[in-house]
């Protein structure tokens, strides 16, 4: 479960950046009083064009950037308090994720096993689940950096689940990756799901959108333009294509 | 403390498999000392010995009376003297290397030799080849000995009467002392430079290289604190620059074995590399270690990329150089003022405690003063990896 209640960020502005954005303002605000609810077993999508403020949001979600202004609740876990107890519930897992390229999976899996206390036995019983279920035991002793780009994502996937995390957060989580690559994605988003693990993820791929989201949150310009069920969405659409709405929605807030 | 280990046995890990860290920290250390040793004196006995089997050719233009000495000097093994006639042509062989030397003597030579008086000759010779000059000098010094024997036979005196006083000299300074003094900067700036470049490279690696790779949002999200993943890997980036130092010591020690000096000398290196020297100078360095590392740490936090940090990093190499070169400078000791001074009261301390006149109270000063500075910098280190401005740049 996540709560986010009046969520504000602001970045201050560098001399050379107001000059650059033609602002007198001291601060940018890339987050503008966002609030929204996601619930336990439902896929929660963020969606917005380019810089509206969603990697900001996911970034104050998993822990990575501290909000100017608002809450947020992990599991009912107030993260302004209680940052360490609310990672361990955060699995956390973008496009550009990176791994550490000298080590092999077996040792990228225990790093963060062992960062999240999760004990010997669960390690290699959930540790086994994810090398069977995604068939990494062939390269399970390879170096990262022999690995190709779809190996590479299984890796990271089993590193965003071997704690067993109830949240899941991923930030455009396809994106610079191939057909094949992405579906091991979208089969672990629906494996979540079908957990009942709180997932969010931001994308601006509307099909992957109308694929696996239950509820959506439409941001531009850091505010909140859209919030309700993929059904909802659905049902008030103004335009023929879930895409064309997307575009309308955000011009509308212009 | 558990996460701290965690991070650390992790990020040492991967920097043993990285080859860049094994070169640089290992192997490096390790054999440029006995390289440089063995080249150079391989280069020297090579020389010298090629040297002594060349053979010389020099060119004269006599005066009948000084034939004698042309003939005396003509028995000694590789010379050859050739006679001229021309001065200019004497000099223009030479300049053109068809001759190594040319000796012109006066038309008086022999008259001025018998009367008393300086007898004159010159010497053409290319400055650039001087090693020949010098061969040739120690005949012709013993020409001039053999006519200062007849002098003072011709006198009645004896040698003793050109030197009226001899001073017997007294060194009361060990080896060890005199090691001290002119060498004694060499070990703590070998040490150094081998420290700062120790740490320079996890410190770009395991800072910028983890945002350029990607993995930083990764670690950020993990249950640690950000005190706790700087530390352990601040652990990781002073340990690694000691272990290279460490390795450069080795080194060191093992190329003056391959010196092959005389006992004397041994015996003093020895003494001087002795555990009391090594132990002071480790508890000096480890704080210095901290010092380099919280000086990298938040120029390697604040680069994008890898390279961002080494292109900010490399030049600081220069900056800790200079102030490392304060112990080659003799009159240059430990005080209340260079105690303060970081780099510069490491090796000067050092250098006190090898020549065996440190004073405690500066050595003390200097250790204190590391570790305030080696604290503030960490503490610099430590707002800004704090900062998410800087640390998802």
């Amino acid at each position: 479960m996540i709560k986010a209640s009046n969520l504000f960020k602001e970045f201050k502005l560098s001399k050379k950046q107001k000059q650059e954005n033609g602002t007198s303002e001291e601060v940018y605000r890339a987050v503008n009083d966002v609030s929204f609810e996601c619930k336990p077993g439902r896929i929660f999508s963020l969606l917005g064009p380019n810089g509206a403020g969603k990697t900001t949001t996911l970034r104050m979600l998993s822990t990575m950037v501290v909000p100017t202004r608002g809450t947020i609740e992990i599991c009912g876990i107030d993260i302004a308090k209680n940052p360490n107890e609310a990672r361990k519930k955060i699995g956390f897992l973008t496009g550009s994720t990176g791994l550490y390229e000298r080590l092999t999976p077996d040792e990228v899996l225990k790093y963060f096993a062992d960062l999240h206390d999760v004990s010997k036995e669960e390690f290699e019983k959930r540790k086994e689940h994810y090398y069977s279920l995604m068939n990494m035991h062939d390269f399970r002793s390879k170096k990262i950096g022999q690995l190709s780009t779809g190996m590479k994502q299984k890796v990271s996937i089993a590193r965003t689940m071997i704690h067993n995390p109830d949240v899941v957060v991923f930030d455009e989580p396809t994106s610079g990756l191939d057909v094949i690559t992405s579906e091991n994605i979208i089969t672990l988003i629906r494996n979540c799901k079908e957990e009942k693990k709180t997932v969010i993820f931001s994308s601006h791929i509307m099909t992957e959108v109308d694929l696996l989201c239950d509820d959506l949150v439409i941001i531009n310009k850091g505010k909140v333009v859209f919030e309700g069920s993929m059904e909802q969405f659905r049902t008030g659409m103004k335009s023929e294509t879930l895409t064309g709405e997307f575009i309308r929605i955000i011009n509308e807030s212009n | 403390m558990k996460k701290i280990l965690i991070i650390a046995k992790k990020e040492f890990l991967d920097m043993f498999r990285d080859r860049r860290t094994m070169i640089r920290m290992i192997l490096i250390p390790l054999l440029i000392f006995p390289l440089i040793m063995n080249v150079v004196t391989r280069i020297q006995s090579s020389v010298s010995e090629k040297q002594a089997a060349e053979k010389l050719t020099v060119g004269f233009i006599q005066s009948q009376e000084s034939i004698p000495a042309i003939k005396r000097m003509s028995q000694e093994p590789n010379f050859e003297f050739t006679s001229y006639t021309d001065t200019t042509q004497l000099r223009k062989d030479v300049v053109a290397k068809k001759i190594n030397l040319g000796l012109i003597f006066s038309p008086t030579y022999l008259t001025d030799y018998t009367s008393g008086k300086t007898a004159q000759y010159s010497v053409i010779f290319r400055g650039a080849d001087f090693e020949e000059y010098e061969r040739l000098q120690k005949l012709l010094q013993r020409e001039d000995s053999l006519i200062v024997d007849s002098r003072m036979q011709e006198l009645g005196k004896s040698y003793s009467f050109l030197a009226p006083t001899k001073a017997n000299e007294i060194n009361v300074s060990s080896i060890k002392e005199i090691l001290a003094k002119y060498a004694g900067g060499m070990l703590p700036y070998i040490f150094m430079a081998f420290l700062f470049m120790g740490c320079m490279l996890p410190a770009i690696d395991l800072f910028a290289g983890e945002k350029e790779r990607g993995t930083i949002e990764t670690l950020l999200t993990s249950p640690v604190n950000r005190a706790q993943i700087l530390i352990g890997k601040l652990i990781v980036v002073t340990s690694i620059g000691l272990m290279s130092a460490t390795i450069a010591l080795i080194g060191l020690f093992i190329s003056l074995n391959m010196l092959q000096a005389d006992s004397e000398m041994m015996t003093a290196i020895n003494s001087i590399l002795s555990p009391t020297l090594i132990a002071t100078l480790y508890i000096l360095l480890i704080p210095l270690a901290f010092f380099f590392a919280g000086v990298m740490i938040p120029i390697s936090v604040y680069s994008r990329s890898f390279k961002e940090a080494q292109s900010i990093l490399t030049p600081l190499n220069i900056i800790m150089v200079l102030p490392a070169m304060a112990g080659f400078f003799p009159g240059v000791e430990l005080d209340y003022f260079t105690a303060f001074i970081p780099i510069v009261n490491v090796v000067l301390a050092t250098k006190a405690i090898m020549a065996g006149n440190a004073d405690f109270v500066l050595i003390a000063i200097t250790f204190i003063s590391l570790i305030v500075l080696a604290t503030i910098s960490i503490w610099i280190a430590f707002r800004q990896f704090g900062k998410e401005s800087t640390i998802l740049r």
